[in-house]
């Protein structure tokens, strides 16, 4: 996990450092003087982002989402760090009403959003709903049971988290100005010498590879939910990827994409996730939470 | 605290420096006693709810105040002791 | 389904996951906050308030806020007047001196003139200098019929040992005046009452002196909180008050009797110009699964010769997400001010100080009980309180003359709270 390569360049007044982690681009902006400190933050970063990876990543099987994924209705014993983002998974169930639930991984074993035709029946969605629900669980800290067949995924929140928690790691190493950017899910810390913020682009999903703004952040988080390019075309109905748990379909007239700004990456991206699980709310739902934010329809 | 009970005992006027001194070490001490206490920032999930705060309804609690204020001889403690009103 | 607001909500949620303080958020700003209640306080016989409170918060990010709160308050019923009950009917000259009001035999003197309007405004701004260090700043100010205040408080709190520790400093300066109708009564002077004399007005100014009256009040807090673990956290305070001026109650007097416990005459209460007090808090919260327990101590001295032990304790037990009710018990005893007589007897020599008011006298008081609270939609909450409060005196006085062994010289006080609140 811990030799994939990092990469180091001086810009104008920043260093920039990448790497891969969670499938995406990883970026960090670093206002710092000398090229051993941008090293060392850098690889900071790298090691946090990897780690939270193979700690919370569905793909590996040495984890403890692994080890719940594979518990065959037993109980598991978590550490304090699962505990916490469980204990976060809940509240944001309970919030959306049941709309985000970590347990609604396994409907994609039906739905393929790979731009094809093919819609699952609703029989076969009748036969995969007994396991998706938070409330098929029991979480009883530092014990979770799910039932045998359910599954848990992290991926709504994981590389949100990740993102603040990198930024906590390096605050710790430094004052200068910082700005984390983990496949679009951005923040950043400490003030600019320049004092001038941050020009961070949006891109459009219809068209990905062309800037859509330019917005300037000088603290705080951005984080953007929706993926434009997995969908499903069926009798000329557009599914997009985002599904609803409590009906096993996909969310209708769900926007394609929602940026929002707010103080934490993590606190963004789940306004963002939430906002387009309303469906054609999502504009009034954020508007209600009196935060800035970015839609596309 | 047992040095607060002690100094306590004092009632002249003179001895008001020392009681405050007095309260200073056992405040520094015990600061000094809660370095191995606490939790890491991450553990805070409890802490951070409103009502996990100290005063977590901040307008009964001023309300209450006022009540005890104007009804019993004692007053302060959780903030200022106070005053601005005539019902005491 | 309608799209409600959670922000606040997932605000501190992810504060705790990440172990953020909830108050570094930056999207509150611009978002003005709003907590309102109205409490009615009714004692048996006697006052009656009910007082509207509502407190505007605004967030300007980077942890910076103001806080403005209002509070209108109306007061009415009668109160004690310090004077003993009789086995005749007694009959007491009004504080403005126009007019008199009588006790009933057996009866304790009330004075029912009481009906006030009290309007209190207070502004709080808190501004943090770095990561460590923060400070506040209020003013308030208040006026009623005969009485007004103006104060000043200044706070510095430091945080240590990764936000687990924080000391806290305050300084507060306060300057109150009374100018009671009918003007402040010379101390220990004799009340005239009014029998048809020519001469009552003039005997009755003899008894008056300045229009006004001013004190000055310094207070000083110095307080630790510790967080303990994730579920438990600490606090200790001390504080000093330093009140100095006048510091009577314009309209107690003090009987004095004869060996027949009879009233002979009324003098007007006189109690020293300075008092410092102090006190020592602990507080301590807990949650339990998902109930929380908050437990608080405090012990209270001052150069008046009082001590008091004040314990209250809440359980807030969940329901469910959206509702709990809260129980609560506070018990408070106190010792009697050195100058408390509850009344005087002809012929002892007169104090330099004294004071028949029962809020001064050996008391224990106790307040049960319930709070009821229910979350809305859009982060809004509604909280319903009713408590019963009890206060009872003990007697002191070594030698209780004649007729005053058969009436009751320390009647308990009982009284109804009830509050509504509403956040907003």
């Amino acid at each position: 996990m811990n030799h994939r390569p990092v990469k180091l360049i001086a810009a104008d007044s920043y260093w920039v450092g990448s790497f891969e982690a969670m499938a995406s681009p990883c970026e960090l902006f670093m206002e710092v003087d000398e090229e051993a400190q941008a090293r060392q933050l850098l690889n900071i970063a790298a090691q946090e982002a990897w780690r939270i990876e193979s700690k919370f990543s569905r793909y590996l099987n040495d984890n403890p989402v692994h080890q719940i994924n594979n518990s065959g209705g037993h109980p598991v014993e978590v550490d304090e760090e699962v505990a916490q983002l469980l204990d976060f998974a809940q509240l944001c169930w309970q919030l959306s009403e049941g709309l985000f639930d970590i347990t609604s991984g396994v409907l994609r074993r039906i739905w393929r959003f790979d731009g094809g035709s093919q819609l699952p029946s609703q029989q076969q969605v009748e036969q995969i709903m007994p396991f998706v629900g938070w409330q098929k669980l029991t979480w009883a800290r530092p014990f979770l049971t799910l039932v045998e067949g359910m599954e848990i995924d992290f991926g709504g929140i994981g590389k949100e988290y990740a993102v603040d928690r990198t930024l906590q790691l390096l605050q710790q190493h430094t004052d200068r100005a910082l700005l984390i950017n983990y496949g679009g899910d951005i923040c950043t810390g400490g003030m600019r010498l320049s004092k001038q913020p941050w020009s961070v682009g949006i891109e459009n999903p219809s068209h990905p590879d062309t800037p859509k703004g330019v917005l300037e952040i000088s603290r705080g988080a951005l984080a953007t939910s929706g993926d434009t390019r997995r969908y499903l075309m069926h009798n000329g109905k557009r599914y997009g990827h985002l599904l609803n748990p409590k009906t096993g379909w996909p969310i209708d007239d769900a926007s394609r994409s929602a940026t929002v700004a707010a103080a934490t990456c993590t606190e963004a991206g789940l306004l963002a996730s939430l906002a387009l699980l309303q469906g054609s709310e999502a504009e009034t739902f954020l508007q209600n939470q009196d935060v800035q934010y970015w839609l596309t329809p | 605290m047992y040095v607060c009970r002690f100094a306590a005992k004092y009632k002249d006027d003179e001895s008001m420096s020392v009681k405050l001194f007095l309260v200073t070490v056992v405040v520094v001490l015990s600061l000094a006693g809660c370095a191995n206490l606490g939790v890491e920032p991450w553990q805070r999930s409890v802490l951070a709810k409103p009502e996990m705060q100290l005063i977590s309804d901040p307008l009964s609690a001023g309300l209450d105040d006022h009540i005890y204020f104007s009804k019993e001889a004692s007053s302060g403690g959780r903030g200022f002791a106070g005053g601005g009103c005539g019902c005491n | 389904m309608k799209p409600k607001k959670i922000r606040h909500a997932l605000t501190a949620a992810t504060c705790g996951l990440l172990g953020v303080n909830s108050s570094d958020s930056l999207g509150e700003e611009g978002d003005w906050s709003f907590d309102s209640a109205v409490l009615y306080y009714s004692e048996v016989d006697r006052v009656t308030a009910v007082e509207p409170v509502i407190s505007a918060t605004r967030d300007f990010g980077e942890e910076r806020a103001l806080n403005l709160k209002f509070v209108f308050d109306t007061l009415s019923g009668a109160s004690a007047n310090g004077a003993t009950p009789s086995d005749q009917p007694q009959t007491f000259t009004r504080p403005s001196g126009k007019g008199a009001y009588t006790a009933a035999a057996e009866e304790t003197p009330l004075d029912d003139t009481f009906r006030d309007n009290r309007f209190a405004l207070s502004s709080q701004w808190e501004q943090p200098i770095n990561r460590d260090y923060k400070t506040a700043f209020g003013i308030n100010f208040s006026t009623e019929y005969d009485y007004s205040s103006l104060s000043a408080n200044a706070n510095l709190s430091r945080d240590f040992n990764k936000r687990n520790t924080t000391l806290n400093t305050g300084l507060s300066l306060a300057y109150d005046t009374v100018n009671p109708e009918g003007n402040i009564p010379i101390g220990l002077s004799s009340m005239i009452i009014d029998n048809g004399q020519a001469n009552y007005r003039s005997e009755f100014n003899a008894t008056r002196e300045d229009s006004e009256e001013n004190k000055d009040i310094l207070d000083l807090i110095f307080g630790l909180t510790q967080v303990i673990d994730r579920k438990t956290i600490m606090q200790v305070s001390y504080s000093f008050s330093d009140v100095s001026g006048y510091l009577t109650d314009p309209f107690k007097i003090v009987s004095v009797v004869g060996d027949d416990g009879r009233p002979l005459e009324y003098r007007y209460e006189q109690r020293p110009d300075a008092r410092q007090k102090q006190s020592l808090y602990w507080q301590v919260k807990r949650q339990f699964e998902t109930d929380i327990l908050d437990l608080s101590y405090r012990y209270f001295w001052d150069d008046w010769g009082i001590t008091s032990h004040t314990i209250d304790l809440r359980y807030r037990w969940i329901l469910d997400g959206r509702h709990y009710l809260e129980p609560h018990i506070r018990y408070y005893d106190q010792s009697e001010a050195d100058f408390y007589r509850r009344f005087l007897i002809q012929g002892e020599s007169l104090p330099d100080h004294v004071s028949a008011d029962y809020r001064l006298g050996n008391m224990q008081a106790l307040t049960v009980g319930m709070r009821y609270g229910m979350a809305l939609r859009n982060e809004q909450e509604l909280s319903l309180r009713l408590e019963y409060y009890l206060q009872s005196n003990d007697n002191t006085e070594s030698v209780i003359p004649g007729i005053l062994n058969d009436v009751e010289l320390y009647p308990d006080v009982e009284a109804i709270i009830v509050q509504l609140g509403f956040k907003f």
